[in-house]
């Protein structure tokens, strides 16, 4: 089994050490999972040095290449009448998404420690779910791709229904279906790609060779895209990420702004941009649009929030409207700008929702007219959650900076397919959030944090444990290093969004290729 | 030789007739045993023969690739649903009132009509066609009835007047197409005959009949009231046993009768498929009764099985069997959680399996799982199976139909969930303790739960069925 299999592989084992468990022993339940996602931690670290080896060396080679190049290969074939294979392979794109899952899932399990209902079948779901995750952003096989999609959304019913706050059946029955009938557009448009290109295979690579006809591409790429918007929360389909973040358990939340939310950019551009280029020059300005009014539209919606869970969700919608306007911006610093704020939103909004997670569990309250001055009592939380509310705005020196900045860039650069004033009007009214962003994130945390101790109970509360200091510190020290060194990520991805951006511009040129 | 298996079910049948009669009730239980070792022996024999095609009695019973699948699968549904009542026939748990009597009789008749529609799967003229369609439904009538309350009686007189209307209408059928081609033998009278009036009369008549027993909307009506109303063992068998056969009684009809006049009807089963999906799932949103429930989720499923007959039957065919099987199997787990929790509790609504995976984690997790298979789930069987048809009426060109269909798997997961929401999320009611599992029900749910995972991860039944039928009928017909 190769290393690839291992990085999907070692969650579920996990997930089954866990499940064979005794209910009671909560504190084994907590500790394998702790060493499971550690170890999984290290693995990743070793296969991102190992893919970094193989992968350097071609960089260059890539700047004009058209077909995206896969490291790590495994290849089994499977139903082999139909041309399903076991397919996993890494690029930059996926390396950088399985390393952001691995912190995520680390710190979430960090950030859980104080789980005790239903422990077990809490942390089982959990690395089930996670299993799905990292399935996706390996796999390369459409079916195989699909399935794993669908694994890691359906755990989140139960997460959030059980384990939930708040309306949480109704927000878990939300999230579920409105999630699943993304993924029914999803069907209908890889059954289309896989019986149009008539290749008989559902390998993304192989697809990438077929010239798809202009018809097709013009009625399958939305329906791709849409359905991977779904879950990138796309305006108007959002409306499940508010409800289902803040009625989620801390880590879930964590794990769902923070990385499920990213399948849907990820999806967007490694399928619906990469296999059906007209399609895109012939829609993405539709998108834009959506997506602006996605940026506007969420971080307006923060600013009206009383509850911290909703305003973080709002402001995710936010952010994730940057990811696909980055994708649907055409070019290569947009899409570089969307994976960078894919990797950056998924620290930025798993600290966020795990310090809330925190401070809820302390104050027993979420509501921001409630709290205040608690700062004074919990310092080391206080301190991270500035530290995130400024990535969270922009400010350079962190993540969110790098990635915004290549985003707008993006925009305003424009592609040869559409018209340059709209892209760049549409690019100015987007660039408004950041200040709209600056002024909820500023005024939640002064209400929260700064001022007098408002609630005499607040005294009695106590900072940060040795756990959740791991958890917040290992999300803070991420935000940190790719704020001030950001030429690690950048290097890391930029080879592997070459072929995208070359196909687009060869497409519509060239003859068939195969 | 060839007949061995329906032969080995019929001697069955008769020697738990004889058995019935000389034991002494100490010693019945073990007749349950018999027939599974009968039904065992069947199997074994069906596989030995397997690919292997040939013709008795002047080519009025054959054999050939889709007919061997039938009767495996037919003999599966069949095993697993005397396993799963085993318990309920012996009174081995009984809450009070939920036993059902004669199970001699019981087991006797149901593997009559086991006989009965292996016997269809094989018969290649009206005659032989029509006595063994008779043979497989006469005996549902009389399981249907089989507890003799109200509700059971009930049940079963509906389902034989509205089942004789059905075979009515699929004998005027055959009359007409008969008299229009003036021949017995099903594969040359598609060859004989004209597309015209009469002919699309007969045509109408053999698919209202088809469709009684396939559950098409919109003539699915009888079985709500016949599933919620016969004792759950019978409904078990019911929606998969009577919908095999209705799928095997459509390849006769669609693909020998009618294959040479394909592409008439390719638009006509578009509309039946995603009528029947459509009406099925948002029926079964409301249900309260978990039979009932499942009555019209089985009815939804068979919408999904009409996407196989568009396009060619070399895609169709082998991905339509797959379905059955995975439908069976994940089916029945269903099922056996319905019967084990009535057995239990003589209980049926589905806020009555509140709190289960407190009380019974493991039967909950089964349930679960086969809800999801049903749902289409991935990586469950049930995921798999319906991809396959899904692709193929997208090869066909139907993609709104694809598109149709995967909303409605959604609309689908979101009943489903309503239990899964009973079972999980739901407390447990104050005093409800674990309830025991026999040994007869863990193994049932333990082969089906296990099956409808495996055959979605391991490709080999799914290309075996491919490998034995993707060439079938290519040459004759084609």
């Amino acid at each position: 089994m190769g290393l690839l299999s291992w990085l999907i592989v070692v969650p579920f084992i996990t997930a089954l050490a866990v499940i064979f468990t005794p209910a009671r022993k909560t504190a084994w339940i907590k500790w394998i999972s702790l060493v499971g996602t550690g170890f999984h931690l290290v693995l990743t670290a070793f296969t991102t040095w190992r893919f970094w080896q193989l992968a350097a060396p071609e960089a260059a080679s890539m700047k004009t290449a058209q077909l995206m190049k896969l490291h790590l290969e495994e290849r089994i074939p499977w139903f082999e009448s139909l041309g399903i294979q076991y397919l996993l392979g890494v690029d930059g794109i996926s390396m950088s998404m399985v390393i952001l899952t691995s912190i995520i899932i680390f710190t979430g399990v960090l950030a859980s420690w104080k789980v005790e209902e239903r422990a077990k079948e809490f942390f089982a779901l959990l690395l089930v779910l996670v299993t799905g995750v990292f399935g996706v952003f390996l796999s390369f096989d459409l079916f195989l791709f699909f399935m794993f999609y669908e694994v890691a959304v359906l755990p989140m019913y139960l997460l959030i229904g059980i384990w939930g706050t708040g309306p949480k059946e109704y927000s878990a029955m939300k999230l579920t279906l409105m999630l699943m009938m993304g993924s029914a557009l999803l069907i209908v448009g890889f059954l289309g790609l896989y019986h149009v290109s008539g290749m008989n295979t559902f390998d993304l690579t192989k697809l990438a060779e077929a010239t798809f006809p202009a018809s097709f591409q013009k009625w399958a790429f939305p329906a791709i895209f849409i359905g991977f918007g779904v879950l990138g929360a796309l305006y108007p389909f959002h409306t499940w990420s508010p409800d289902g973040h803040a009625s989620a358990p801390t880590a879930v939340s964590m794990l769902h702004a923070g990385v499920l939310m990213k399948l849907g950019g990820y999806g967007a551009l490694r399928v619906a941009v990469y296999l059906l280029p007209e399609g895109a020059k012939d829609w993405g300005l539709f998108f834009m649009v959506l997506t602006t009014i996605n940026i506007l539209y969420g971080s307006f919606g923060a600013i009206t929030q009383k509850d911290l869970k909703y305003f973080t969700a709002y402001s995710s919608v936010s952010h994730c409207g940057f990811v696909l306007f980055g994708v649907a911006a055409l070019n290569l610093m947009g899409m570089k700008g969307a994976v960078l704020q894919m990797f950056s939103h998924g620290v930025m909004t798993g600290l966020f929702f795990a310090l809330i997670g925190m401070v809820y569990g302390r104050t027993h309250t979420r509501m921001i007219p409630e709290m205040g001055g608690l700062a004074k009592v919990m310092p080391w939380l206080a301190v991270c959650f500035y530290i995130g509310g400024m990535a969270s705005l922009g400010l350079p020196g962190f993540s969110g900076f790098v990635a915004e900045s290549h985003v707008f860039l993006g925009g305003f650069f424009g592609n040869p397919w559409t018209d340059a004033t709209i892209m760049r009007t549409l690019t100015v009214i987007a660039t408004m959030s950041i200040v709209v962003t600056a002024v909820y994130v500023l005024r939640g945390m002064a209400k929260v944090f700064l001022g007098p101790v408002t609630d005499p109970h607040f005294h009695a509360l106590t900072d940060a444990t040795l756990t959740e200091r791991i958890s917040t510190g290992v999300l803070v020290a991420t935000l940190a290093v790719v704020g001030v060194m950001p030429f690690l990520l950048i290097d890391l991805i930029e080879a592997s969004i070459m072929p995208i951006v070359n196909r687009l511009h060869a497409s519509g040129v060239t003859v068939a290729l195969h | 030789m060839l007949m061995l298996p329906e032969l080995i079910v019929i001697g069955t049948a008769f020697l738990l007739l004889t058995l019935d009669l000389i034991w002494s009730d100490r010693q019945r239980p073990a007749l349950a045993l018999v027939g599974l070792s009968g039904v065992g022996a069947a199997i074994a024999a069906t596989l030995t023969l397997m690919p292997q095609s040939g013709e008795l009695f002047g080519g009025r019973f054959a054999v050939d690739a889709v007919a061997w699948w039938f009767k495996l699968l037919f003999l599966i549904a069949g095993g697993l649903t005397i396993a799963l009542s085993m318990d309920m026939l012996d009174g081995r748990i009984g809450a009070g009132g939920t036993q059902l009597g004669s199970r001699g009789e019981y087991y006797v008749v149901m593997l009559f009509n086991l006989a009965g529609m292996m016997y269809m799967a094989s018969a290649r003229d009206l005659v032989s066609l029509y006595v063994s369609l008779e043979l497989a439904t006469i005996p549902l009538f009389v399981l249907a009835a089989w507890k003799r309350d109200a509700q059971s009686t009930e049940a079963g007189l509906k389902y034989v007047i509205l089942g004789a209307l059905a075979s009515a209408l699929f004998l005027y059928g055959m009359g007409i197409l008969y008299g229009l081609s003036g021949e017995m033998r099903l594969e040359a009278m598609g060859k004989a005959m004209q597309a015209g009036p009469a002919f699309w009369l007969g045509v109408a008549m053999l698919a209202a009949g088809v469709g009684f027993k396939l559950t098409l909307v919109p003539f699915h009506m009888w079985a709500a009231e016949v599933y919620q109303g016969a004792p759950a063992p019978v409904t078990a068998y019911l929606s998969v046993a009577s919908k095999g056969a209705g799928l095997a009684l459509m390849f006769h009809v669609f693909y020998r009768v009618l294959g040479p006049l394909a592409g008439h009807w390719d638009l006509a089963l578009a509309i039946f498929a995603s009528l029947t999906m459509t009406v099925g799932n948002f029926a079964a949103i409301v249900q309260k009764n978990i039979k009932r429930f499942m009555a019209f989720s089985a009815i939804s499923q068979a919408g999904y099985l009409l996407l196989g007959f568009l396009g060619k039957p070399g895609d169709g065919v082998p991905a339509m069997l797959f379905y059955l099987l995975v439908y069976i199997v994940t089916n029945l787990a269903v099922f056996g959680v319905i019967i084990w929790y009535s057995n239990h509790t003589g209980r049926e609504r589905i806020e009555d399996y509140r709190g289960l995976s407190r009380t019974n984690p493991l039967v909950a997790l089964a349930m679960m799982i086969a809800l999801f298979g049903l749902a289409g789930i991935p990586p469950l069987s049930g995921f798999v199976g319906k991809f396959f048809l899904f692709s193929i009426a997208a090869k066909a060109g139907f993609h709104w139909l694809v598109a149709l269909a995967a909303v409605n798997s959604t609309v689908s997961l979101y009943y489903y969930l309503r239990v899964v929401r009973q079972m999980y999320i739901e407390p447990a009611e104050a005093g409800d303790s674990a309830l025991r599992v026999t040994p007869a029900m863990t193994g049932a749910l333990a082969v089906t739960v296990l099956a409808s995972v495996i055959l979605g991860v391991i490709p080999y039944f799914y290309e075996t069925v491919s490998a034995q039928t993707a060439g079938w009928l290519q040459g004759t017909l084609w």
